[in-house]
């Protein structure tokens, strides 16, 4: 087989997670920050 | 170390310090993987394929580092007590997680066309599968102790979980020194104290995806901190509320 | 003495059993973790006909010969201390070839032979361009290992 078919693959593998990651953290993030700061008064 | 015990304080360096890590974390790695891609010859042995090598470390590299950090985080929820080092312990683990499962997954997908295999026993693989699923073990512990409001002044660990994390560090130089102990089909240690075996005009975009694949990491670990200690914020407050 | 210093001397005295204990654990498998038998163990510990191994070392340069059937190669390994005969009827992987690393599975005939039934290719972790290749190794920075 095609030996850039393996390295697109992993390349691939590896860019899907480190994108999955990045979006799934910074939406957590940013929910958890907004509730927190609709608190009503003082913390 | 106490300095940033109080989360008013960590906060106030976390929310800079999270963008100044990611962005250029992130450019970094897309630049050493575009070099790593184009730039650098192919192997003499290997061909094409050893490009894989610049995620492939990177990848290792952070699922032991992860699993290393936790340790030192456990450590110090254990001694001294941190109020965020709990936080910090539960924040590593699921991109430590994901960075070993990539090692796993771009090490198969490499082994297929260069030893002819996609998965073998061998000392190497195997104990990298065993820190794959100490990380699943800790995650699992992390969520049913901070689930039931156990710990909320470790940030959600419990004491076991963190012991769990500490003695799952054992793995570590397991997984280091397996190719060194044991006959295996993984090949030994490229880069070591001596020197690397791997020629310069091959070497160089691994070291801009090492350093950006860190700084990346460090920023999702401040992230999914600052995410915990705003929903730890919100709990309290309902709690207070709830007790009148 | 502070109660936190007693937890930390209790950490580190309990993590460094668990280390011991688990090194310890780790060289007692040191055998049966072994991923492949090199020729140099075959020979001290000896192997029995038909018994499923995996053998690894080198393919040694001028052995690979291909039988007139086309599909059998026969070539011999070595690690230095003991070199073994083996043949294998199949595909061998592209990164199969003379002077590099393999791990056959097979196990030994009645004559010292061993027949592969899948071959693996071994690579070191040397990595260069092509146009590298052959040149001398700088052995004084970073040595081949000889036991593979």
């Amino acid at each position: 087989m095609n030996q850039w078919a393996f390295v697109v693959a992993a390349y691939g593998v590896t860019a899907a997670g480190t994108a999955i990651m990045s979006f799934v953290s910074w939406r957590t993030m940013r929910r958890a920050e907004t509730a927190a700061e609709a608190l009503p008064g003082r913390a | 170390m106490h300095r940033f015990a109080n989360p008013a304080r960590f906060l106030k360096i976390a929310r800079p310090l999270t963008g100044w890590l990611f962005w250029p974390g992130l450019l970094l790695l897309i630049a050493g993987a575009a070099c790593g891609l184009w730039l650098t010859p192919a192997d003499y042995l290997q061909g094409d394929t050893v490009r894989i090598l610049y995620i492939h470390v990177p990848a290792a590299w952070l699922g032991m580092g992860g699993w290393t950090g936790i340790a030192l985080a456990a450590l110090m929820q254990l001694v001294w007590r941190h109020p965020l080092a709990g936080v910090a312990g539960r924040a590593i683990a699921a991109p430590g997680a994901l960075f070993t499962a990539i090692c796993l997954a771009t090490g198969s997908i490499w082994g297929r066309p260069t030893w002819g295999t996609w998965w073998e026993w061998d000392g190497r693989m195997t104990s990298m599968l065993v820190l794959f699923f100490l990380y699943l073990g800790y995650i699992a512990l992390a969520n049913a102790s901070a689930r039931q409001g156990q710990a909320a002044g470790q940030g959600g660990v419990s004491t076991v979980t963190a012991i769990f994390g500490l003695v799952g560090a054992v793995n570590i130089p397991i997984i280091n020194r397996s190719v060194v102990w044991w006959n295996s089909l993984h090949q030994g240690p490229s880069i070591t104290l001596r020197g690397s075996s791997i020629d310069g005009s091959l070497l160089w975009p691994l070291g801009l995806t090492l350093l950006g694949f860190t700084l990346w990491f460090a920023a999702i670990v401040l992230m999914r901190m600052r995410a915990i200690l705003a929903q730890n914020k919100v709990e309290a407050r309902m709690q207070r509320l709830a007790r009148g | 003495m502070k109660a936190k210093h007693q937890r930390l001397i209790l950490a580190l005295a309990a993590l460094v059993a668990i280390t011991g204990a688990g090194l310890l654990a780790v060289s007692a498998l040191r055998d049966e973790a072994a991923y492949f038998y090199a020729p140099g163990d075959v020979k001290t510990k000896g192997v029995e006909p038909g018994k499923a191994i995996r053998l690894g070392g080198m393919v040694v340069k001028g052995s690979l010969k291909r039988a007139p059937d086309g599909v059998t190669i026969r070539f011999d390994v070595t690690d230095g201390k003991a070199t073994v005969p083996a043949t294998f009827s199949g595909i061998a992987p592209d990164l199969f070839k003379e002077g590099s690393g393999v791990v056959a599975e097979g196990a030994f005939d009645g004559k010292g032979v061993f027949v592969a039934t899948n071959l693996l290719a071994k690579h070191d972790e040397r990595y260069m361009p092509r146009e590298l290749e052959g040149m001398n190794y700088n052995e004084t920075t970073h040595e081949m290992k000889t036991e593979r």
